[in-house]
């Protein structure tokens, strides 16, 4: 189908970006790849009155060491995240999950921002920004601010972005040495969403575990972190049947979708069977 | 999907009984919703759903099918059509309220169904967020009812509103007088209404919905804002001249197609079959004689006149053809005077 009617701008900057916005009030939208708005505008779900396509601004592309996190630009592909250098050092469990993006002609157009802005519980990218602890940088034309991702998503394709405001970049603390990390994703064809994801982060010492870091794709509204399984796992000999064990804690809480892929009941086994997976895997046991 | 939700008000039976059958008082409970006209029993309004970029608006009609005042107990049933899609929805909400001496145990027993593109995008992510509304809904209910309790009984129960819930709707021509930006609509569809010279809601008024859509820079989301801000204080848009194409009659509801959308294929997929679906509606069912007929009508009164449009065209082409009649005419009464002298 074709779209509604919509305004178009195209931005060169930022700043110019966040004007748009501003000017555009509560029915205007950003437009980034365009790999989840699309498909919305042509079965007609969503009708925007403008899109402002940030896909002109070039210092929203791109990695940046900053010390002891990684500033990644909002509009880095997830074919970029997958082969960058610097992301790779510093927390591979990102690019990991980056590659298991849908496919490969959706991962060289959809980009990291528009992924965690989209605010998709299926989508894998928001659960593993949520287990690095990352933070996402929002700017508008009343300024700029920080949001951590346990407060970025708030429901269903709901962020805490207000309506004027654009996701610049997202910052994600470097893993220092001895962490080790794992994305577990479950689906019935390669490009499709994930049933479940589990992204595991684990740090070893001396043959234990001394913190674990476990979020959860599609076991809810939001993407969750599965804090039980992950206090369970601290501490604990880094062997598979201990790890396994603790995973069992995985989807206390969680309130999952029933749909035709699965019910409630079984989502909640396979978050724990692939908690315990990805945390054997992470912790290397 | 089933819903359930059970709350406690602070009010006793008979006076939480009328608030729930107050329409009026109710109907702005549910986050969204328009109230259009309320006719005896039957209630139609609209209903606006937002899920992140994804919006919908439905409208239909509800009416109390029972009311059982003995037993406390009032079932509404609602139905609504997606405005600008083929979407429906549609709900069956049964309260039970029992006395607890001074305070009232309400049970909201609902059944939701939404169908359409909505419900199929999004892996049920409609039933989630229709769940989630009539929770909002119970919450707000009971935030009313608690309300009547508070308001002075001087009032009267028929006159202890729920507080200002929006601005007063004075007299008409007090709200004609007020000026657009009451509405707080989004910069964009302001400025184009004041480039119109569009000033107060009298102005708007005046002006039918296709006038409005001409303008640059106001959408359907924008008409829409205009339309339920002005409902809001009392007003409506202006008719069109024009007959209006016949209000479609509330068909039955569009078949579910049993898709899991799981990537983009499977959302085309499911597209497609929605858009069969509407097509196969539209032709064979709902549409009655009368239907059929006024759209025939319709087609007459669209109908391009040719003649008048390409009337000296046509007239110059004719030219030749009418010059050689003349001329044959002429030889032939030539040949004729001819014989005549000769004879």
């Amino acid at each position: 189908m074709i779209p509604a009617k919509f305004d178009y701008v195209k931005p060169g900057s930022v700043a110019e970006a966040a004007q748009a916005l501003a000017d555009g009030g509560e029915d205007a939208k950003v437009i980034a790849g365009g790999q989840s708005l699309l498909p919305l505008l042509r079965l007609r779900l969503s009708f925007p009155d403008v899109l402002v396509d940030v896909g002109g601004i070039d210092e929203l592309r791109g990695v940046t060491d900053a010390g002891d996190s990684l500033l990644i630009g909002a509009r880095t592909t997830h074919y970029q995240v997958v082969h960058d250098p610097l992301i790779a050092e510093h927390c591979g469990l990102l690019a990991a999950a980056a590659a298991t993006v849908a496919d490969p002609a959706v991962r060289h157009r959809g980009t990291l921002g528009g992924s965690l802005a989209h605010g998709d519980p299926a989508g894998d990218l928001p659960a593993v920004v949520l287990a690095l602890d990352g933070t996402m940088v929002a700017r508008s034309a009343r300024g700029e601010r920080e949001i951590p991702a346990a407060e970025f998503f708030v429901d269903y394709l709901t962020t805490a972005l207000a309506a004027d405001e654009i996701l610049t970049g997202v910052r994600v603390p470097k893993l220092g040495p001895g962490w080790g990390y794992r994305y577990e994703k479950f689906h019935r064809t390669a490009q499709a969403w994930a049933i479940v994801g589990v992204a595991a982060l684990v740090r070893r010492s001396d043959g234990h575990v001394a913190e674990a870091r476990i979020g959860l794709t599609n076991m809810g509204s939001v993407p969750v972190r599965a804090s039980a399984a992950e206090a369970a796992a601290a501490g604990v000999e880094a062997t598979a049947a201990a790890l396994t064990a603790a995973a069992r804690s995985a989807s206390d809480g969680t309130q999952p979708p029933s749909d035709l892929h699965g019910a409630p009941d079984y989502r909640r086994h396979l978050a724990r069977v692939l908690t315990g997976r990805a945390l054997v895997a992470a912790a290397g046991a | 999907m089933e819903l359930e939700h059970s709350f406690t008000v602070p009010v006793p039976m008979d006076r939480a009984w009328d608030v729930l059958l107050d329409v009026e008082r109710v109907a702005p409970c549910m986050p969204g919703a328009t109230l259009d006209s309320v006719d005896g029993d039957e209630i139609r309004g609209r209903i606006k759903v937002k899920v992140g970029p994804i919006n919908m608006t439905y409208a239909g009609t509800a009416r109390f099918i029972e009311k059982d005042a003995e037993a406390g107990v009032v079932t509404l049933e609602a139905s609504g059509k997606e405005t600008k899609g083929a979407g429906t929805a549609s709900a069956s909400v049964r309260s039970v309220l029992t006395s607890r001496g001074n305070e009232t145990q309400v049970s909201v027993q609902t059944t939701l169904n939404v169908t359409g593109k909505p419900a199929q995008f999004g892996r049920g992510v409609m039933n989630e967020v229709g769940g989630r509304l009539i929770g909002i809904f119970a919450a707000n209910l009971a935030t009313v009812l608690a309300e009547q309790q508070a308001a002075p009984a001087a009032a009267g129960p028929g006159e202890a509103g729920p507080g200002e819930a929006g601005p007063g709707p004075g007299t008409d021509g007090d709200q004609r007088a007020r000026p657009i930006e009451d509405l707080n609509l989004p910069p964009r569809a302001l400025h184009a209404l004041q480039r119109e010279s569009i000033g107060t809601l009298g102005d708007l008024a005046t002006r039918t919905a296709a006038d409005l859509l001409a303008i640059d820079g106001i959408g359907p989301a924008s008409l829409e804002d205009i339309r339920s801000g002005l409902a809001e204080r009392g007003l409506v848009l202006g008719e069109p001249a024009a007959p209006q194409p016949p209000s479609q009659p509330a068909g039955p509801a569009a078949p579910v197609a049993p898709a899991g959308p799981a990537g983009s294929a499977d959302v085309r997929a499911a597209a497609h079959r929605v858009e069969d679906d509407a097509a196969r509606l539209f032709t064979a069912a709902g549409q009655g004689p009368d239907a059929a007929r006024a759209a025939a009508h319709q087609l007459e009164d669209d109908a391009i006149n040719l003649l008048q449009v390409a009337g000296l065209p046509v007239l110059k082409r004719a030219i030749p053809v009418v010059v050689g009649l003349l001329a044959v005419g002429a030889i032939a009464l030539g040949v004729r005077r001819r014989r005549r002298t000769r004879s």
